[in-house]
């Protein structure tokens, strides 16, 4: 899972995260207020982007390691809108796991928003702003964007969990790569899986609304163009 | 992408290497649970901290589902509530087109 369960972390913990989290959230709602003053016609974008994101994160998938995860669906919505946009929605999405489903819970919240509505979304937008402007092709950006922040929401969970619980021996870094052993090998086949499913997405979203696409820069124009073979 | 239908098919196919996966995987690991990672998450940290599991107490109440069956009413719930999202937007993305 995503999550860290309600009363497995210390106290401490839970209130560092919550700090980190706390000012993201708060960015994040400043932004989207002006992303939808600005254009009425992004709210039905964020309401895609957004949907995939409870679809997906709502799927438990049995993967290679005989446990079972759920993909993260946070790609999409950070492509277009940026990782503190994509905080706010996560965080709603994990409030409703912590309130009806006791997934994570109220006081492990905080590190839960930042490793899938933060750090996830961060190293995505990292990738997309590397390869925006590339010639490297949209879809094999968005693809590759969905899975890493998928990947790194796991990364970061074992990151917590290590920094909370270290080995006796060997420290936190040791107790990191017992956590990966079981987060993130579990999660690599969903990731994949999940990037090919929003670039599939994606592709639809440019077919039937390119304005809105053009409207927020999502990616350059001759691309949009050339993606619905214009040129 | 030069063929019109590449990325379906790419992502049928990455869909179906996945089923396949998992078939493979149930079929070799006969002890596989295929719990949640987060409950196996859980046992390690207890194995960390040489505390039992049950040890670890919710920091904030928590309402807990009662049964398996009901959590899955609530996240197909959840599914639910973001396959209407995605719908209702390419809906009306579709009827615009035709206006417009």
């Amino acid at each position: 899972m995503v999550h860290i369960m309600e009363g497995f972390l210390p106290w401490q913990w839970c209130v560092v995260w919550w700090i980190i989290a706390l000012p993201c959230l708060v960015f994040g709602i400043y932004q989207l207020k002006k992303v939808l003053e600005k254009d009425r016609e992004a709210l039905p974008l964020l309401g895609v982007t957004g949907g995939f994101i409870f679809i997906l994160s709502s799927l438990k998938l049995p993967s290679v390691t005989g446990s079972c995860s759920h993909p993260t669906g946070t790609g999409l919505s950070t492509i277009c809108f940026g990782p503190w946009i994509t905080s706010v929605i996560c965080a709603i999405v994990l409030l409703f796991q912590s309130l009806f489903l006791a997934h994570g819970g109220l006081s492990v919240l905080g590190a839960n928003i930042v490793s899938m509505g933060i750090v996830g979304p961060l190293a995505g937008y990292a990738v997309y702003r590397a390869l925006r402007n590339t010639r490297i092709n949209m879809y094999l950006t968005v693809f590759m964007v969905c899975a890493l922040a998928d990947l790194f929401t796991y990364f970061t969970t074992s990151f917590e969990l290590a920094l909370a619980y270290p080995a006796e021996v060997g420290g936190v870094m040791s107790s990191f790569a017992l956590f990966m052993g079981i987060f993130a090998i579990t999660q690599v086949p969903l990731a994949i899986v999940e990037g090919v499913v929003l670039a599939l997405v994606f592709k639809y979203i440019v077919k039937l609304k390119p304005d809105i696409i053009l409207q927020l820069k999502v990616f350059p124009e001759e691309k949009i163009r050339a993606a619905r073979g214009e040129t | 992408m030069s063929f019109k239908y590449g990325l379906e098919i790419i992502a049928l196919l990455a869909i179906i290497g996945f089923c396949g996966l998992f078939l493979y995987t149930s079929s070799i690991m006969s002890d596989a649970e295929f719990a949640g990672s987060d409950t196996v998450g859980s046992s390690q940290i207890a194995e960390l901290t040489g505390k039992s599991e049950e040890e670890f107490q919710p920091l904030i109440g928590q309402w807990i589902p009662p049964s398996g069956e009901i959590e899955s009413a609530l996240f197909a719930l959840q599914a639910a509530i973001g396959g209407i999202f995605v719908g209702w937007v390419f809906g009306y993305w579709k009827g615009q087109k035709k206006t417009a």
